[in-house]
């Protein structure tokens, strides 16, 4: 081990004082790195979420129309040609009212495809109880906490009515609501899906609906969620330049990607992200600063010792790394300590969350506004990245400084100096 | 006299003290050889530190040059090697033990081997602190932390030791013990030894006493 490197561990971790503000630095820097890889793990779990919903009920990339249209077996086929493409499902969807037992809701109804579902969104993933398998055009799937609303169980029958039996009351018919068995119970882990959604089969709602054979929409899988939005660029292209010719022209068709559709919402978190990114930023630069007045009054209260290291041979060039290596020190064990305590906080935050959330009696809340059940998370290389490299580089740079004056300090001048 | 280690010629140097500049050294000529012991003495502010600094090449004279004998130059590559020194002060690291501040002299050369860790014991047990080499200095009295910086000076096997009022700190007692290690260790090795003291007894005790006085040694 180089001698310099050797003295600067042996006086940053010496006993007594000295440790105390060592380890006063290291916390420093690692509070930093800790509240930013919580932050933006968190922030990044709120995107990874509402695409892991996204896809869990939508797919990747969603293609609609003005209208319901008919021929969806033909625009489907066309779709699935499209570099990036893996499946495609055609899917009806609208609201319905769901009784049972006098209990009334009015959730989202989504009627998918059984044959080709499970190729583009996970619900089996997501059921707590029962199986997709089992959906036919006589059952029905709930969300978990409209079937805790509706006091509703695997094997419940319950009654659903769409609009259009609505509007058939109106012309004096009888109204006879579809009596369809709950075969099972899903929990996506975002409020407002799992208090008002149910799914029944493509052809219950085709029936519900009185759509014939037309869709509302085709739901679209791709490689990669990365490549959504370029996917989505490439279908509308397809779609534009077959319209009329190898499928009929369909008002309005358009494919969106999850990115497109919550547009907004993603925006402001990435913009709370780089603004929670900058302004904790600060709080690794006040660390950078703490580090640098600690090693700069090391360099005042060691001048006849750099003096001396200068008589034992030492140059210029290695008492400035002695000095600039404590930086370089206290920023890597700052930054490790941080991303120790940042991926454990991570792993306990839902433990955390619902015991805070307990005391204040705000889980409701917490849900209403986030949307989210559990907090997420999701920690991205890059952000991990930039954490790290922004915590060792400010405090290198906080170790410059000192190591300037030390190497500038002549050797006869700092054994004079009293 | 045989071939100098060390020759000093036409050494100049002055300070500026407010407005007016203080010639300390006014022509200094000087040389030392092998195995020689040379004393200066000299009243305080007389430059005998500063005489020191400019033959250790830790400051630059004004005018002159300083010769170490088979370098180059007087630099920090060669000063390690070349010579050790020795402070009225001390100066030992506060976080390292004894033998850690005497190997640190070594350290600062390239890497510690066996050879070297056992050079460093037994100069440790020739100043008779081989209990206490495990000992951060603010364990060890004055006299101890002066035994370990004339370990550390010797470590390297120098050609020369340059010893800046080494008892200055110490009292009478503590302070001829140390001057009677110090010639013997640099006879023992066969280390020429410059020797800066105000204290006529300990000048005498020099092969070569000289005085400097007036910025010229006589």
């Amino acid at each position: 081990m180089p001698w310099y490197l050797y003295l600067a561990l042996k006086q940053l971790f010496a006993s007594g004082q000295r440790i105390f503000f060592t380890a006063i630095s290291i916390l420093s820097v690692a509070l930093g790195v800790w509240l930013m890889i919580v932050v933006l793990s968190v922030m990044g779990g709120f995107r990874a979420g509402i695409h892991g919903m996204m896809v869990s009920t939508q797919g990747d990339i969603v293609v609609r129309a003005n209208e319901p249209f008919d021929h969806p077996e033909a625009v489907q086929k066309l779709i699935e040609k499209v570099p990036g493409v893996v499946a495609t499902t055609d899917f009806a969807q609208g609201v319905a009212m769901v009784e049972y037992e006098h209990r009334p809701e009015f959730p989202a109804i989504q009627g998918f495809n059984v044959n080709s579902v499970d190729r583009v969104m996970a619900i089996d993933e997501h059921l707590l109880r029962g199986s997709l398998a089992d959906l036919d055009d006589d059952s029905i799937i709930l969300s978990s906490e409209l079937a805790t609303s509706i006091g509703a169980d695997l094997g419940s029958k319950v009654e659903v009515y769409s609009p259009l039996m609505l509007e058939r009351l109106q012309s004096d018919e009888i109204l006879l609501p579809k009596e369809l068995t709950v075969v099972g119970i899903f929990q996506i882990g975002h409020q407002q899906l799992d208090s008002s959604t149910v799914i029944v089969t493509l052809r219950e709602m085709q029936d519900l609906y009185g759509l014939g054979r037309a869709v509302h929409g085709i739901a679209v899988k791709t490689a990669s969620e990365l490549d959504a939005d370029d996917v989505a660029d490439r279908i509308n292209a397809t779609l534009a330049a077959a319209q009329g010719g190898l499928i009929p022209a369909i008002p309005g068709l358009w494919a969106l990607s999850w990115e497109e559709i919550n547009r907004s919402i993603l925006y402001a978190i990435q913009l709370e992200k780089h603004l929670m990114t900058f302004i904790l930023l600060f709080v690794v630069l006040v660390a950078g600063f703490l580090t640098m007045s600690l090693l700069l009054v090391m360099v005042l209260k060691k001048t006849r010792e750099i003096g001396l290291l200068g008589a034992l041979g030492a140059s210029r060039r290695q008492i400035a790394l002695c000095f600039s290596l404590q930086g370089v020190t206290i920023g890597v064990a700052g930054t490790a300590g941080g991303l120790l305590l940042g991926f454990t906080s991570l792993h306990f935050r839902n433990t955390i969350v619902h015991a805070l959330t307990r005391m204040t009696e705000s889980q409701k809340t917490l849900e209403s506004v986030y949307q989210f059940s559990d907090l997420p998370s999701h920690t991205a290389a890059s952000d991990v990245v930039v954490i790290v490299v922004s915590a060792i580089v400010l405090s290198t740079l906080a170790g410059i400084i000192p190591a300037i004056v030390a190497a500038r300090l002549k050797p006869a001048e700092a054994l004079r100096n009293e | 006299m045989s071939e100098p280690i060390l020759t000093a010629r036409g050494l100049r140097k002055g300070y500026l003290s407010g407005d007016r500049r203080i010639e300390v050294l006014q022509g200094i000529d000087f040389e030392i050889a092998a195995r020689e012991t040379v004393s200066i003495r000299g009243e305080s502010g007389s430059g005998k530190s500063t005489l020191l600094h400019l033959l250790a090449g830790l400051d630059s004279p004004d005018q002159g040059t300083v010769t170490w004998a088979g370098l180059g130059g007087t630099g920090s590559g060669p000063r390690g090697r070349f010579l050790g020194m020795v402070f009225q002060a001390f100066y030992l690291i506060p976080e390292l033990t004894a033998r850690e501040n005497v190997l640190m002299a070594r350290r600062i050369l390239g890497p510690v081997d066996r050879a070297a860790a056992a050079r460093a014991d037994e100069l440790l047990a020739q100043v008779g602190l081989t209990p206490r080499a495990d000992h951060l200095p603010a364990q060890l009295s004055g006299g101890e932390r002066q035994r370990v910086a004339l370990a550390r000076a010797l470590v390297n096997a120098p050609r020369l030791v340059l010893a800046d009022e080494p008892t200055g700190n110490l009292d009478e007692a503590t302070g001829d013990a140390m001057i009677e290690l110090l010639l013997r260790l640099c006879a023992d090795t066969g280390t020429a030894l410059v020797l800066v003291t105000h204290n006529p007894a300990y000048a005498a005790r020099a092969a070569r006493p000289l005085v400097l006085h007036g910025g010229r040694l006589q």
